[in-house]
């Protein structure tokens, strides 16, 4: 049995069984909800399963709907947090959308997956009970619902609906989207046209005559491929050249926003639609936001921004804490790659990730789920190496490594044979080939691995968000009713509290450390420059508060002295927008004889 | 508590008022409406004249306000398109909030097209039959309302709240009116760090010391109030907002508060451009605001020039068939990959090839659109000139970065025209008659110049900064020896950076004190009193106060704003007018005709910008053959494209039909902007 089948067949039992466990008493209101990852859910379900998993886990997940879309469906956004070990502004959040595309549907079912295996596994596995205790989740299944539901329910290719539904006239010509493709041969996708034709261009692979490859000078045509399936609605004389919508939502967000002219789909101006508007004001409700991720399809990349050339590359502090998240998953996700989409990917103005990182200041990748199934086949030993014969070209030029995947692994499923038909303008044609779920979205018997995979890295990421802790506090008396305390905070995790991007450009506050007792008075301020001469740099307190500019780096420490007045229990705490919260207590003793310096090991939050 | 500067937006204020002066405090007369009023002007012209006059409330401001926009058209029942479907322009005002005199000149524009057309005057009947206007006098309402207030800072802002100094606090630090006297001006101090100085021409004015002059700085300036919140900083974070004109997308600058955290975040700005999407019948945006484009067209933005042409990328460049180390249009880029096939027989259009190959936007204009621009710059120089107003053009504002004009221009892709109505007048300064110019240089010979004599020649080279050793007596030699011409001094004079401290330097800003001085009875400027700050101990308050120099005083407002409103009344008469000037059928045989249709612009202006047709805003003019039953098209398509007309310019459109004699056919011309013209003709 192939290694990639089995672990889904594994995935797939187990998921469908509900978990066994593996240790602790399963919530029996938990074990009532089961969701598994081998069909499709369209947006009703995915509100559906979400509101079931808040019955189930009424503590831990609030579900709300963020918004409607162009058409009136509800954008489902679910928000995990353990209220009993703090509220969630209080802790660093971690951002998940999918499906900005239409047609990338996937994307909802592992931002759900992620939703559910954190529910699931809360309580009986360390890492996952770990990651929520600490980490308030945001995530948003699907950004793009019409769009989704018309992919799953409607005819439609691999590609398509990418865009939302405000009618856009695409041919300008005073009419807007009267001229879409149409499903001539009602078998649920849109597939190719293509007539018979002495001079067109294309001619049938000898192996394979559903295949078509490039004519050579001189030799004779037999193909011409006439484009989508579809009629000329409007008789301007063109076909499908005015579709629904036509535009991409994932260029429309206000980091380097760029006209259409210079981006293609970005609309008349930032956030022009209700479903980014929707999810802006969800992410901007949640400032704590540090780490975020975009689920789109497909080739198996990892993504970090910038998406654009012109305005330079991230900060190097902050390409380190990618670097190190981003190589770690390809690790979890073999074959992915970890990538810069303006350097090796293509151009990309006013996305996601961009606004995410550069006005928010919080460290966001992309995923481009799902590897291209056909390359596993390709690997394997080709049955006649002549490169000529594999004629991958852009246009949907199958292979005859393709064929092999649509005819023996899915078995003729996703695929549309040629077969004749009479159209009312190009009169006998031939309507075939890969239907709307046989590229981009994983097959079936895929999508748990998918989840799993992608949900793994996810949860890797979350739980990399900041870990601020208090450590190696020591109380030394001085005169006159004075103490010194030193202490260091530290962050255990790869991601800093504060982003150099958010430092840099001051986009939000600063953390702060702030000191509480009944009569404690902050007195002076220093940042430990060399512990050994005794080197502090002061800082300015504001009232029994001060700022830590920068925040504390990723697996990183700052030490601070202070001198404060007062006596009995003196309270600091740390204070992240992002990095979350901590808190530690030490005696201040007025000495009855002498000063003796107090250790204290650590507090965290 | 330390004593800290002016520090980073504050101080640019600073130094913006200074540059561009304030307005008095207290009362500063002018007929100028306050938001309420100006929207209670809009109701009862819609509400007394709804024939012609209709509102709509697009939108409210961050502080909750009405952001009105008023529809001007006729109602001709003789005109079949709607009033929402005709071309129209847009007139804008109030977007720099304090530039209240811009919303008064937009009402009374609509007055007089009300006025005009209710008293059936025949060229304003004319235009709103054609067009559309449509009027928002008060794109900034919040800020308005500032300008009216009982203590004005001069800030252009609506009432956002933002956390300017990014401390976690908003708005937690705003200015104090300390000597109560119903302005935010400035406090200076006597500070070993100061860096300021009075002017020594006029002390009442501060600017840098120069080192160089062996200057010492004396002041430390503030804006004037208190540390609210005890951070060192003094008034860094006031009460608001985002600078409107700075919130648009066309070359807009991040990381700056006040710009707003990404284009269009603020209610007033997506309003406005939400109405223009709506409305894509605008053709042409007529605004009254800080800018006036018209005189400065300089765009402030980054200098690199779009360039028409660029290289493809190695592997799209090899498999459509170009040369990787060539650059092309991305027509040609276009078409190579229309040709190519790689998309499957998809037409691949310039605006793909532009978004997959990163191509940047435009941030100059376009050369293509100068001279109808010029053209315009042309007559508003000439009738200022005839209303003595020339002196509009030697401070006049250009559009910055984030403007709306920007915007307009290259994203929206329509002519964009701003003016300010009003400068404080600068007085003309008097050359000395004899003083020696470059100009009069070239034009002497030798022996002229010898003959003004050493004396005259020595204050020359003086005043002309020339370096030590070119004494008069050295230069003299040189000229008799002909080693150095008259031409080639005039040259090296006009080279030379004016030397610091030469001749007689007045402060900037210093003609607006006079005239403030002279004019307007020392209101406009405060002068420096001592006040005894909380804080900072011994200070003196004065400053030009907020609002100066924005808004024509009283008796000068209705000059001003009558020479614009005329003006831009006379620009919409440049318009381009679609026509189809004619039809001809020309019988080929056998029922076969060949039809051509003539497609005019009967306007000045050409049918779209340059800058439009790049930013693929511009819509092309389609033309629409209209066959009935019997007839048949044999060549052409039936809806055509002409891509644009220039002022003035015909083309024509050629189909091949076969029809009986005596059959009719249509040809519809097209264009949002344009409009819809429609010309039968018989088959004969």
């Amino acid at each position: 049995m192939r290694k990639f089948t089995r672990i889904a067949l594994m995935a797939a039992v187990v998921l469908s069984a509900g978990f066994a466990g593996s240790g602790g008493v399963p919530d029996s209101a938990g074990a009532e909800v089961v969701l598994s990852f081998d069909h499709w859910y369209d947006n009703a379900a995915i509100g559906r399963a979400l509101r079931d998993l808040q019955a189930a886990y009424p503590g831990l997940i609030t579900v709300q709907s963020i918004g409607k879309s162009v058409l009136g469906r509800d954008i489902w956004a679910a928000v995990l947090n353990n209220p009993k070990t703090g509220p969630a502004e209080r802790k660093p959040g971690y951002y998940i959308d999918g499906n900005i595309h239409g047609n990338e549907i996937q994307g909802g079912e592992v931002a759900l997956y992620t939703v559910y295996y954190l529910l699931k596994n809360h309580g009986r596995t360390e890492f996952a009970t770990d990651v929520l205790d600490r980490v308030a989740f945001y995530v948003v299944p699907s950004m793009n619902p019409d769009s989704r539901d018309f992919y799953i329910h409607e005819a439609s290719d691999p590609n398509s609906p990418r865009t939302g539904w405000i009618p856009r006239d695409d041919d300008r010509d005073g009419v807007a989207d009267e001229d879409g493709p149409e499903d001539l041969n009602g078998d649920g996708s849109i597939t190719t046209m293509r007539k018979r034709d002495p001079n067109g261009r294309l001619r049938a692979h000898p192996d394979d005559p559903r295949l078509m490859i490039p004519v050579k000078p001189g030799q004779k045509g037999e193909w011409t491929l006439l484009g989508e399936e579809g009629i000329d609605n409007d008789g301007d004389g063109l076909i499908n050249e005015d579709g629904p919508g036509g535009y991409d939502m994932n260029r429309n967000f206000g980091y380097n926003w760029q006209p259409e002219y210079v981006q293609g789909g970005a609309g008349p101006y930032p956030f022009s639609w209700p479903e980014t508007r929707a999810v802006r004001d969800f992410i901007l409700a949640h400032p704590n936001i540090m780490g975020a991720q975009s689920f789109h399809n497909n080739g198996g990349m990892i993504l970090r921004g910038p998406g654009a050339g012109n305005l330079g590359d991230y900060n190097p502090a902050d390409v380190r804490v990618y670097d190190e998240i981003g190589r770690r998953g390809e690790k979890i996700l073999p074959g992915y790659k970890y990538i810069i989409i303006a350097k090796d990917l293509y151009t990309v103005y006013g996305g996601t990730v961009d606004f995410l990182y550069a006005s928010l200041g919080a460290f966001t990748f992309s995923n481009e789920l799902d590897l291209d199934l056909v390359e596993e086949i390709r690997l394997q030993k080709p049955e006649n190496a002549d490169e000529e014969e594999r004629s991958r070209s852009f246009f949907r030029g199958l292979s005859k490594e393709d064929m092999i995947l649509h005819d023996q692994v899915f078995m003729g499923e996703h695929y549309a044979p040629w077969k004749p038909y009479v159209h009312p303008v190009y009169g006998e044609i031939e309507i075939g080939g890969v239907k709307k779920f046989g590229e981009r979205v994983p097959p079936l018997f895929k999508l748990a691995e998918t989840c799993h995979r992608n949900a793994a890295f996810v949860l890797y990421h979350a739980s990399e968000m900041p870990a601020v802790a208090f450590e190696d506090l020591s109380v030394k008396t001085l005169d006159g009713g004075l103490f010194q305390v030193d202490f260091a905070v530290t962050d255990a995790k790869a991601t800093p509290t504060m982003s150099a991007q958010a430092a840099s450009r001051k986009l939000h506050r600063p953390d702060r450390i702030r000191i509480g007792g009944p009569t404690a008075e902050l007195v002076a301020v220093g940042e430990m420059r060399d512990r050994f001469l005794n080197e502090t740099r002061a800082i300015k307190p504001a009232g029994q508060a001060f700022d830590v500019s920068g925040g504390i780096p990723g697996r990183g420490r700052r030490e601070f002295r202070i001198l404060v007045k007062g006596s009995g229990p003196l309270t600091l705490s740390y204070d992240s927008l992002k990095g979350g919260s901590a808190e530690t207590t030490v005696e201040l003793k007025l000495a009855a004889g002498g000063g003796l310096p107090f250790k204290r090991a650590s507090g965290r939050a | 508590m330390n004593r800290k500067p002016l520090s980073g937006f504050l101080g640019l204020l600073v130094f913006a008022a200074a540059a561009f002066g304030q307005a008095p405090a207290g009362n500063l007369g002018g007929p100028f409406r306050k938001p309420a009023e100006a929207v209670s002007a809009l109701k009862d012209l819609a509400a007394g004249f709804p024939a012609v006059a209709a509102l709509e409330i697009i939108g409210k401001s961050a502080g909750g306000r009405e952001i009105p926009v008023l529809r001007l058209a006729g109602g001709n029942p003789a005109v079949k398109t709607a009033p929402g479907l005709r071309p129209a322009v847009l007139i804008t005002a109030g977007l720099d909030g304090g530039h209240v005199a811009g919303t008064e000149a937009a009402l009374r524009l609509a007055g007089k097209l009300v006025d005009g057309y209710v008293k059936k005057d025949g060229k304003i009947t004319a235009l709103l039959d054609a067009r559309t206007v449509y009027v928002a006098p008060l794109l900034n309402p919040d800020g308005a309302e500032a300008y009216f207030g009982a203590v004005r800072s001069g800030r252009f802002v609506n009432a956002r709240p933002v956390d300017e100094d990014a401390d976690g606090a908003v708005d937690e630090d705003g200015f104090e009116d300390l000597d109560k006297n119903g302005a935010i001006t400035q406090m200076r101090m006597k500070d070993p760090e100061g860096v300021f100085i009075p002017d020594p021409k006029e002390p009442r004015l501060l600017r840098p010391a120069d080192p160089a002059k062996g200057e010492k700085g004396i002041y430390k300036v503030f804006p004037e109030g208190i540390d609210n919140d005890g951070d060192g900083e003094y008034n860094e974070d006031p009460p608001g907002g985002v600078q409107l004109n700075r919130n648009y997308p066309h070359d807009f600058e991040y990381f700056v508060k006040t710009a707003g955290l990404y284009p269009a975040s603020e209610p007033e700005t997506a309003a406005l451009l939400q109405f223009m999407t709506d409305h894509p019948q605008i053709g042409l945006v007529l605004a009254f605001g800080l800018e006036n484009t018209i005189l400065n067209q300089k765009q402030t933005g980054q200098a690199k020039a779009g360039s028409d042409k660029v290289k493809p990328i190695r592997p799209i460049a090899e498999l459509i068939g170009l040369d990787p180390e060539k650059e092309y249009t991305l027509k040609e880029i276009a078409e190579a990959a229309t040709t190519s096939g790689i998309g499957g027989g998809m037409t691949i259009t310039e605006e793909m090839v532009a978004g997959f190959l990163g191509v940047g936007p435009a941030m100059e204009i376009d050369k293509a659109d100068l001279p109808f621009l010029e053209a315009v710059q042309k007559d508003y120089k000439e009738v200022l000139k005839a209303a003595g107003k020339e002196g509009l053009e030697k401070h006049a504002r250009g559009a910055g970065k984030g403007s709306f004009g920007g915007y307009v221009y290259f994203q929206y892709g329509v002519p964009f025209f701003s003016t300010d109505l009003w400068q404080v007048p600068e007085p003309k300064k008097e050359e000395p008659a004899d003083k020696l110019t470059a100009e009069k240089l070239k034009a002497m010979t030798a022996a002229q110049f010898l003959a003004l004599g050493e004396e005259k020649i020595a204050v020359f080279l003086k005043d002309s900064g020339a370096p030590p050793q070119f004494n008069s007596r050295a230069v003299m030699e040189m000229v008799e020896s002909g080693k150095l011409t008259t031409i080639r001094m005039a040259e090296m004079m006009a080279q030379m950076p004016p030397r610091p401290g030469a001749g007689s330097e007045e402060h900037p800003d210093a003609y607006k004190l006079q005239w403030a001085d002279a004019v307007w009875g020392g209101r406009g400027f405060t002068n420096w009193t001592p006040f005894k700050h909380p804080q900072l101990g011994d200070v003196e308050i004065g400053g030009f106060c907020p609002h100066f120099g924005l808004n024509p005083p009283a008796d000068e407002a209705d000059a001003a704003i009558g020479v614009h409103v005329d003006f831009y009344l006379k620009i919409m008469d440049n318009l381009p007018v679609l026509e189809i000037s004619g039809i001809k059928a020309e019988p080929l045989g056998g029922g076969v005709y060949g039809l051509t249709a003539y497609v005019s612009n009967t306007g000045r202006w050409p049918t779209s910008t340059a800058q439009g047709r790049r930013a693929r805003t511009a819509w092309p003019i389609r033309i629409t053959l209209v066959l009935d039953k019997s007839q048949t098209l044999f060549s052409g398509r039936p809806a055509e494209e002409i891509p644009f007309l220039d002022g003035g310019e015909t083309k024509k459109v050629e189909w091949t039909i076969r029809a009986k004699p005596g059959s009719r056919v249509a040809v519809k011309a097209w264009s949002p902007r344009l409009g819809a013209v429609e010309k039968t003709a018989v088959v004969s």
